[in-house]
């Protein structure tokens, strides 16, 4: 369907263009036409327009935002959290996808009670992840390769100007290794962010639809994966209620095509 | 053998019809009649089956002009042995509370009840639904007869059979309708006045104490009113003075003291009157303790009598969050105040709050009756059904001598999520409110974002890290071991000069202990003391001072910059060795330890002039 209207999109373009259009070009008219049926409140063309573009294999925290507002308006409480996540996984100082994010979760069913099991990590992790990470990993690399090569020049030529320099570079080093350490640990625990999607599944005590059920967890929740099994996912509430609900019914916040790293 | 033949037949056929009645009972009832549209009213359902696992399944009846408010049920099972065969007999209580939908006349269709395999109808009722507001005609009530009065199976039912006034005309009697109650079961201590003369009236009653007893007005007349009796063939009038309920507390044999009161006869002003005083007669009873038989392990003694227990949720649908009330009756003939009802205990999803207790007592038929009702509120935290368990009490019941238990059924409570708020499109009723919140605009510029994996995450990271410090060891050590190849001996001799020196000297230590011992020479440890300083000079000073004269000696240490002194003194130590050598038996090991220290203290002074060079 999504493939469809994303042919249909394509060619409407190439037919007013009458000419091949790059593939940035090209996603770029998408998305202008995808915005323009949102704001003419053509939510559900507007949402078959992102999710194509998506399908594309397109990574913008933009698209992200817009898909996760569309589907708000829908109604579609999770599938909007799940999006706006992505977008701040993307762009962490995304401002627009933390507003519609909070406004989200204003109106989640799910109103957790007890303090966070974890200690506050997640909220850790959220306040982390606008760090430059990737950055500074590269920063740390580079200073802390030339700190060790300064280092190696001073004992063969012993100079005080290369001991100093070999000082400096390694405090530099340090500071990046903070700041990619604390990137690192925010990046581990988003990649075992989830939201729940269906409006509402039983949480149980197994992988089995024939497991007891203690609670529910209604789209828009956010948790964590901790394993996976039979069609069933692990998942752990921030206060640390646990249960194994169907894996359809939560999305990770940063798909698989996203990263290559093992989850769990 | 038709006869006989149809005998047989008629006899199957009653013996069936009266095992099917008896097999199940089914009924239903409304507490009114009437009832306001804003009302409500309770439908109860009973079925009783004779069996103790079976269960009656209830269908409820198409209540299609009613709502239903709640729903409660009950259940109770009774135990007796009849020709020394168990009978169970197992009751099924259901409540629906009502409200009607419409005015007028209201039908509740039968309730179906199924029991293996068979089903059983109530009969249908008719309601009436008043406007709102209007309170409905006080009429009786269609409740259910009352039932036998079990507890008087042993009763004495005559207070005075065994009563012989003979010639008195007054007498005050004592009376209790059961002498062998069990331990909580409830006697009815009755005091009357039999009199064969005119009575005016009573003064000073008193009642003994009845210590052991918890005891309980049922009636106290506040005039006489005689009642006619023929007592061994004499007309007496008989009042009655007090009565009451007693619950005996332990067992054992009890008195009750006399009661005693002053009586007035006679007619007023216009004829004699006279005051007379009269005791009734003590009374023994023996109380029993309840049977060890089946005592059920845990039993409280205090749960005598016949109760019965139903348990009710309001509302049986909630939304999380939102309170329910949880409602435990227990109703029935007995002293309430001693009873222990089952606790509910923690139910998961749902929180509790601390129980409200009401006790009512009323007396029925000469009888106390109680009701206990606990209330406690439940707060669902979770949604879905929750279900609240059923609660048992075990009980003594007095007149069937047996324990038995009553239980209540399972609720189910549905808790569905709470209304989410209407954030989207919402429209603020305040003017021009700029309430923060909503939906931000769409994004018009797209962006594309990297998600490759993080640097830390890629197979070069941590090598590269570990790049530099191997580079700068390979650096480090290539040049140590680059010194070590290149190493010269004879500067080699000269660092370990001083440390040679001293190797010897600690030699020459070890000679002078092995001369304390005698397995050594004096000569031995000079010889080692002279090769130790002119090895030092050797070695550290280049000064060849085996092959000098003590004059060329000295002047080559002073031409290096030596102390005089200093350079007097080696050549004193080693003139002073040269003579222990050759000339032995001059040196005793004191001057030998004088020599080893200064030799020393020479070396370090020999030392402090190399390194100042």
């Amino acid at each position: 369907m999504r493939r469809v209207a994303l042919a249909a999109l394509c060619a409407a373009s190439a037919a007013q263009a009458g000419v091949s259009v790059p593939p940035e070009a090209r996603g770029n008219a998408l998305f202008d036409q995808a915005n323009a049926a949102y704001l003419s409140g053509e939510t559900s063309r507007a949402v078959a327009g992102y999710e194509a573009l998506l399908e594309e294999g397109l990574a913008s925290p933009e698209l992200e935002t817009n898909l996760g507002a569309a589907y708000l308006r829908q109604g579609k409480r999770g599938l909007s959290a799940l999006h706006l996540e992505r977008a701040l996984f993307l762009d962490p100082s995304d401002d627009d996808a933390r507003a519609d994010l909070l406004e989200v979760r204003r109106g989640n069913v799910d109103k957790l009670e007890g303090e966070a099991e974890d200690g506050g990590a997640e909220a850790l992790a959220r306040a982390l992840a606008p760090l430059p990470g990737p950055a500074a990993a590269v920063a740390l690399v580079a200073l802390w390769s030339l700190g060790w090569g300064l280092l190696g020049a001073n004992v063969l030529r012993p100079r005080t100007a290369l001991g100093t320099s070999a000082i400096a570079c390694f405090l530099l080093a340090g500071a990046a290794a903070l700041v990619t350490v604390g990137s690192a640990a925010a990046h581990r625990l988003t990649l075992r962010r989830a939201v729940v999607v269906a409006q509402a599944a039983p949480a149980r005590e197994g992988p089995s639809d024939r497991a007891a059920s203690h609670f529910e967890v209604h789209e828009g929740t956010a948790l964590r994966i901790e394993d996976e099994d039979q069609g069933f996912r692990r998942v752990k509430l921030a206060n640390g209620l646990t249960g194994w609900v169907p894996a359809t019914a939560v999305e990770p916040v940063v798909p698989p095509g996203w990263s290559n790293q093992r989850r769990l | 053998m038709s006869r006989r033949t149809g005998s047989a037949l008629f006899a199957l056929l009653v013996a069936f019809a009266a095992a099917a009645a008896e097999d199940v009972q089914v009924s239903a009832r409304t507490d009114a009649d009437e009832v306001a549209l804003d009302g409500t009213l309770n439908l109860t359902i009973t079925a009783t089956v004779s069996s103790k696992g079976d269960q009656a399944e209830l269908s409820l009846p198409d209540l299609k002009d009613f709502d239903v408010v709640s729903r409660s049920q009950s259940e109770q099972v009774a135990f007796t042995f009849v020709n020394g065969a168990p009978t169970f007999r197992r009751t099924t209580v259901t409540t629906v509370k009502l409200a009607p939908r419409r005015e007028g006349q209201l039908a509740i269709e039968a309730a179906r009840v199924t029991y293996k395999g068979r089903a059983y109808t109530t009969q249908r009722l008719s309601i009436r639904a008043l406007p709102p507001g209007q309170s409905p005609a006080p009429k009786a009530r269609a409740q259910a007869p009352p039932p036998p009065d079990r507890f008087a199976e042993d009763a004495i039912t005559d207070p005075f059979q065994d009563v012989h006034p003979q010639s008195r005309d007054l007498v005050l009697r004592a009376s209790i309708d059961r002498e062998r109650p069990f331990v909580g079961q409830q006697i009815s201590y009755s005091l009357y006045l039999l009199a064969r003369v005119n009575v005016s009236g009573i003064d000073k009653l008193q009642l003994p104490r009845l210590d052991g007893f918890w005891s309980e007005e049922i009636e106290a007349p506040q005039q006489l009113v005689g009642e006619a009796r023929i007592i061994d063939g004499v007309p007496y009038r008989a009042f009655l003075l007090r009565k009451r309920a007693l619950f005996p507390l332990r067992a054992g044999k009890v008195q009750i003291d006399p009661a005693e009161v002053e009586v007035m006869t006679g007619f007023g002003m216009l004829f004699s009157r006279s005051s007379t005083r009269r005791s009734s007669q003590p009374l023994t009873l023996e109380v029993q303790p309840l049977p060890e038989t089946h005592k059920p392990d845990g039993f409280d003694a205090g749960n005598v009598g016949s109760w019965t227990l139903t348990a009710s949720v309001d509302p049986v649908a909630v939304a999380v969050g939102q309170p329910v009330t949880f409602k435990l009756v227990a109703q029935g003939r007995g002293n309430v105040r001693n009873l222990a009802l089952p606790k509910l205990g923690q139910i998961p999803g749902l929180r509790s709050y601390d129980a409200t207790s009401n006790d009512k007592e009323a007396i029925e038929q000469g009888q106390v009756t109680g009701m206990r009702t606990v209330e406690q509120l439940l707060v669902p935290e979770r949604t879905g059904a929750i279900e609240i368990p059923s609660l048992s009490m075990d009980l003594f019941d007095p007149a069937q001598k047996a324990y038995r238990t009553v239980r209540t059924g399972p609720i189910r409570l549905e808790v569905h999520a709470a209304p989410a708020s209407a954030a989207i499109g919402s429209q603020a009723q305040a003017q021009n409110l700029l309430a923060a919140g909503g939906l931000r605009p769409i994004r018009l510029r797209m962006t594309r974002a990297s998600v490759a994996p993080p640097p830390w995450t890629r197979g070069w990271f941590w090598p590269l890290l570990a790049t530099g410090p191997l580079a700068v060891a390979l650096v480090a050590g290539t040049g140590r071991l680059r010194r070590l190849l290149a190493r010269d001996p004879a500067e080699e001799r000269v660092k370990k000069a001083r440390s040679a020196a001293r190797a010897r000297l600690r030699g020459a230590e070890t000679l002078l202990d092995e001369q304390r011992r005698g397995n050594a020479s004096a000569s031995d440890f000079h010889a080692e003391v002279a090769r130790a300083l002119t090895g030092y000079l050797t070695d550290k000073q280049g000064i060849a001072a085996a092959g000098m004269t003590r004059e060329e000696l000295g002047r080559a240490l002073l031409e290096r910059g030596h102390p005089p002194g200093t350079v007097r003194a080696v050549l004193a130590v080693l003139d002073e060795c040269d003579r222990a050598r050759f000339a032995p038996g001059g040196a005793d090991l004191t001057s030998q330890e004088a020599r080893l220290e200064r030799a020393g203290r020479l070396l370090g002074e020999l030392d402090k002039v190399r390194r100042g060079a």
